[in-house]
């Protein structure tokens, strides 16, 4: 992965429509955004679509991108993980049964060694993700790592959706409040 | 204005990806509409965005490169998205406006019209939002008028990229002012529901909004219910109503006394209207 100076570099070229700077951004970053949609979607096809939308829109609004408000790839990562989601609540409105069993091996626990690529910024999150209770540290990990909607947490917790959905809030308020930002 | 603890909480389940689909469209119309949420939702993406690193990476199949590369070409160059120019100003009206947009004027005034006939339309009536199946790439950040135009409706509608097998889901928002939105509201026409989510409209002990539909031009509003005091949403049904005529439906919210209409028409002044607006051939 390039760093995020060079993306922020590539992004800018993109912005001015350079096909050669959107094929290098597409390089440095598709495994990590194929490896987000796929976790999310467990189906290969809908992840192939997903990512294509996703580098479309990414050619499209390479500059509305602003450098001091997102890092170039939670940028990127944002919109796969909301194409994703978008696509798979749709469709698990019709057919959840996606057997349980993949949705558990999707599990919430990330790859380790990835470790030590970690982030000043993620080991702060991280730390202030250790300070929720172990169920509700669980739920936002279910939510963010494999798009578990308040419906799939609420059989998986077994407790009322609405209720989910207090815990949820109160657990992003925690963690906002512990960043500080 | 400072959000409220619910559109903050909304802001940031959208970010983390917890909300339905109803929800999410919802949401993504916001996101169109109101620059605190916009903002809010940004800081969110950031903030859990970087648990991203922990994610294992993994190739997608080589030919993918081709086909985004081919629908790059189609779609052209990287130009500030593309959605039909908008009709807010009498500036704008030098841009020839689209047949679309004449239509939705068309349908300003009959809204217009209907309320005139039942009840004083309030002057802070200014923006309406249509947006189908929301595809809120396409819309240009700068696109938000920054004139202020009161009494007039404002209607910018996003366009989809393609064909698509999901359900038909109409979402408006409904404005008080330009940077102030009153109400989310998502039609899902297959299951005939409508949800409408109080995002930031003044909560009065005495009073209460009602939601109206009129099915045709020129056709008496009919009640779709009283929104809850207390409620964030309220799904009501559509049932009785063909998915055609839901389309071609306009709807409507008043302000009431509390409990609702004393009759079957609107009395008080409506502060929100909106129109559904179908792309035809989709």
């Amino acid at each position: 992965m390039l760093t995020s100076a060079e993306l922020v570099w590539l992004m800018a070229a993109v912005a001015k429509g350079d096909q050669a700077a959107f094929e290098r951004l597409y390089v440095a970053t598709r495994a990590k955004l194929y490896g987000v949609a796929l976790r999310i979607l467990r189906r290969s096809d809908l992840a192939d679509e997903v990512l294509q939308e996703t580098y479309l829109k990414i050619w499209h609004s390479a500059g509305s991108f602003d450098p001091k408000v997102a890092s170039p790839i939670t940028w990127m990562v944002a919109i796969a993980r909301n194409r994703s989601l978008d696509l798979i609540r749709k469709k698990s409105e019709v057919s959840l049964e996606d057997e349980p069993a993949a949705a558990e091996a999707a599990g919430e626990e990330p790859n380790p060694l990835a470790r030590r690529e970690m982030t000043e910024e993620l080991r702060r999150l991280l730390g202030c993700l250790g300070q929720l209770q172990e169920d509700r540290r669980r739920m936002v990990l279910l939510a963010y790592y494999s798009g578990w909607s308040r419906e799939q947490l609420a059989v998986k917790f077994d407790a009322p959706a609405n209720t989910i959905k207090t815990w949820l809030r109160r657990s992003l308020m925690e963690i906002r409040e512990c960043l500080g930002s | 204005m400072t959000m409220d603890e619910d559109r903050q909480g909304f802001a940031a389940e959208y970010a983390l990806g917890t909300l339905d689909s109803d929800e999410r469209a919802q949401a993504e119309a916001l996101l169109l509409v109101d620059p605190e949420f916009v903002a809010e939702v940004k800081r969110w993406e950031r903030r859990l965005g970087e648990l991203n690193v922990l994610v294992a990476p993994v190739e997608p199949p080589a030919p993918l490169w081709e086909q985004i590369k081919a629908r790059v070409a189609d779609a052209g160059p990287a130009e500030p998205m593309r959605l039909p120019e908008v009709a807010v100003a009498p500036a704008a009206a030098a841009a020839a406006p689209s047949a679309q947009v004449i239509d939705l004027t068309r349908r300003v005034r009959r809204w217009r019209a209907l309320t005139a006939a039942t009840a004083a339309l309030a002057a802070c009536l200014i923006g309406v939002v249509v947006a189908r199946d929301l595809r809120p790439d396409l819309m240009p950040s700068g696109l938000r008028p920054n004139t202020r135009v009161v009494e007039r409706v404002i209607e910018k509608e996003v366009v989809r990229e393609g064909p698509s097998a999901r359900p038909a889901q109409l979402v408006a928002v409904f404005q008080k002012d330009e940077q102030s939105p009153a109400f989310v509201m998502s039609v899902d026409v297959d299951k005939r529901t409508v949800t409408v989510r109080q995002v930031a409209a003044e909560r009065l002990a005495d009073k209460s909004y009602q939601l109206w539909i009129a099915t045709a031009p020129g056709a008496a509003p009919q009640s779709l219910g009283v929104l809850g005091n207390d409620e964030f949403t309220v799904k009501a049904t559509l049932a009785a109503y063909d998915p055609a005529v839901i389309n071609n439906a306009t709807f409507g919210i008043s302000l009431e006394p509390l409990g609702g209409s004393p009759t079957d028409r609107p009395t008080g002044p409506v502060i929100h209207a909106k129109l559904l607006q179908v792309t035809p051939g989709q």
